[in-house]
């Protein structure tokens, strides 16, 4: 088949329980907003795949949420293995969902070396203009990370503001950054997934 | 914690994390704790190298070593078939969307001190130097005839009832010698032992199928290796379980499994209490209700070059057939490289593995040793194998067993679906997976 392969970008969400990961994955999938009290935490959500396109280029973006392992254990890690972007995701009410993310950003450079890192504030709509985490607080953060961090984002995953602009965004930052990952892809030639083999005549299936 | 489960799963060995997801999978409320404070248990891929040495009381590792957390160090050797149950349940699961794989590029067996090429088709089984001309005829004839049999149409038989006759009896009658027999059913049919001689000859075929099915997927083996190191898959079916609903804890100390009128009603973790109706577990939690039945050893041996005489092949396996060696169980040899991102650039990792027979185990696999050259590390460890003695129907305690000397996933996997049967009363149901998020584009 001859069909143009757009490359695949794994992009992952890290922060803590409840700071909204899950409503940002179902914003940026589906265009929709449950409340938490209409909900159970993450069930059944798992990755999946938007087109981006800028300057010619196409790019596939592959959220991936963290099936809410963070809730009590840890997140395993090979959810950051072949990560090309982290976006680090916390809540503007919540200063210690903000004070946490060193811990995941240590994570994210020691499984996920080459990934690019992104800071989000998200449940913009709860604060206003008066928010617990302030810019300079968020400017502070950057720098302690040796700016380790592309870009920061305020989202609202209540109203949707900000959150198709910040995705928008980062398919950007991942499209300007081909470079490095085609020399990933050039180490990662002979690796492949395992996919079901055409069988014409399996026996199983009587159709 | 203080919630009503239909099952707790204790441990994060790939058995219980398989089981963990297949439950979650089919609906069932599902509490997953380790007491460890990462995923794996035994299955894990040891990181960094730090860790590794510290773990078996080494000396840091120096600076020839490359960086620490380029390492991922497996404990228990083991490929996937590419054919095999594995990839099937990674495949119907989805949880192969988690993980790449390599193909295992070389296929060994020993035979008389040196190693050679595994045949597996006509061409080869020609121009393979482990036998005679005449010997290459017959051992053609035989692999025909393997490839060629159906096992619902007579007429493929070649009037030879493969369900009503030996594995012997099948070998003879294509006049196969001792040494042919003994590849084949050690390398091809990859049986640790020589019980299977007696065993109907249709098992034996199927195994051989399998092999060459795998073959024929991905390449120059029938083996499928995870890069990162195994310690990816318990993690990918953990996964799968947490998006079905499965709740995970890590770090979380098990002191009690609670019994009402001799079956389970729950853990008990310090002061805190989970109800469930079901424990699925490996050995370890559970010592009174499981037998040793014997020992596996494993060395691990990290080098800065490939093993000889396998045309430097970035990955390997080698089978030593028993009786090569005058034992009465086969000696496995694998090899990895920092192509699978587990060990440092320019650096390779052999393990050599077998059950234990004798007083010395370190003695016998001295001929697995022998074939890898210059070794900068080794890593001794010697398990116990357990089996459960409680299969669970009283007490709906299911406990899986050890994880054996063989180096592929085959028997890990019939363990896991027997035990899923066992404690649901039904087969898996494949059909049950729905995993149409992100796969959009089929």
């Amino acid at each position: 088949m001859a069909t143009v392969k757009i490359p695949e970008q794994k992009v992952i969400l890290c922060g803590e329980f409840g700071v909204g990961k899950s409503s940002l994955f179902r914003r940026y999938a589906f265009n929709t907003f449950v409340a938490s009290n209409n909900r159970k935490s993450t069930l059944g959500l798992d990755h999946i795949n938007k087109e981006y396109s800028s300057g010619g280029k196409r790019i596939k973006l592959q959220l991936w949420d963290t099936g809410g392992m963070e809730r009590v254990a840890s997140i395993t890690s090979s959810y950051y293995k072949f990560a090309e972007a982290a976006i680090l995701v916390f809540s503007l009410d919540n200063p210690a969902s903000f004070h946490v993310l060193s811990q995941h950003l240590l994570d994210v450079v020691t499984y996920a070396e080459n990934a690019k890192i992104f800071l989000c504030g998200n449940k913009f709509d709860l604060v206003g203009q008066d928010p617990q985490v302030t810019d300079a607080d968020m400017d502070n953060f950057c720098e302690q990370c040796h700016n380790l961090i592309s870009v920061t984002y305020k989202t609202s995953c209540k109203t949707g503001e900000g959150v198709d602009e910040m995705f928008a965004d980062i398919a950007q930052h991942l499209i300007t950054s081909n470079r490095s990952r085609l020399e990933l892809q050039a180490l990662e030639e002979l690796s492949f997934k395992v996919t079901p083999q055409d069988e014409p005549a399996d026996p199983t299936c009587l159709c | 914690m203080d919630e009503e489960y239909d099952a707790i799963v204790l441990g994060t060995g790939l058995k219980e994390c398989i089981l963990s997801g297949m439950l979650s999978v089919s609906g069932k409320k599902v509490l997953h704790i380790d007491r460890n404070q990462y995923y794996g248990g035994e299955c894990a891929s040891i990181t960094p190298l730090e860790e590794l040495f510290s773990r078996f009381g080494a000396p840091p590792p120096d600076e020839a070593y490359g960086r620490g957390r380029d390492w991922n160090v497996d404990l228990i050797p083991k490929f996937l078939m590419a054919h095999g149950l594995l990839v099937k349940l990674l495949i119907h699961t989805g949880v192969t969307k988690y993980l790449e794989f390599k193909s295992v590029e070389g296929s060994y067996v020993y035979k008389g001190g040196k190693i050679s090429k595994v045949p597996v088709d006509q061409k080869e089984a020609l121009a393979s130097d482990l036998m005679g001309m005449f010997e290459k005829r017959r051992f053609r004839n035989f692999l025909i005839f393997v490839q060629d049999i159906k096992e619902d149409d007579p007429k493929t038989w070649k009037d030879l009832d493969p369900f009503n006759t030996t594995t012997q009896q099948l070998y003879t009658k294509f006049g196969l010698d001792k040494n042919t027999q003994d590849f084949t059913g050690h390398a091809l049919a990859l049986y640790r032992d020589d019980e299977y001689l007696n065993d109907p000859a249709i098992q034996t075929i199927r195994k051989i199928k399998l092999y060459s099915d795998s073959l024929a997927r991905y390449g120059k083996s029938p083996y499928l290796y995870p890069m990162y190191g195994l310690g990816e898959l318990p993690q990918g079916f953990a996964r799968l379980s947490a998006i079905y609903g499965g709740t995970y804890m890590l770090d979380k100390p098990v002191d009690e499994i609670v019994l009402e009128h001799g079956h389970v009603i729950g853990i008990r973790s310090g002061e805190e209490i989970a109800r469930c109706k079901q424990v699925y577990c490996d050995p370890s939690y559970v010592p009174d209700r499981v037998k040793k039945t014997g020992q596996v050893i494993r060395c691990i041996c990290l080098m800065d070059h490939p093993i000889p005489n396998t045309k430097d092949a970035l990955s390997t396996q080698i089978i030593i057939p028993q009786k090569q060696v005058n034992r009465k169980s086969d000696i496995y040899v694998s090899q990895v490289s920092y192509t699978h991102q587990v060990a440092a650039k320019g650096w390779f990792i052999a393990m050599v593995s077998t059950t234990v027979e004798t007083d010395n185990p370190e003695q016998e696999i001295k001929p697995g040793l022998d074939l890898l050259g210059p070794i900068k590390k080794t890593f001794v460890t010697i398990s116990d194998y357990f089996e459960a003695t409680d299969l669970g129907s009283e007490s709906q305690i299911f406990i899986s067993a050890s994880y054996d000397a063989t180096t592929h996933f085959e028997t890990t996997c019939t363990d896991v679906l027997d035990i899923f049967k066992r404690g649901t009363g039904e087969e898996f149901d494949f059909s049950k997976v729905k995993h149409d998020l992100g796969d959009e584009e089929q």
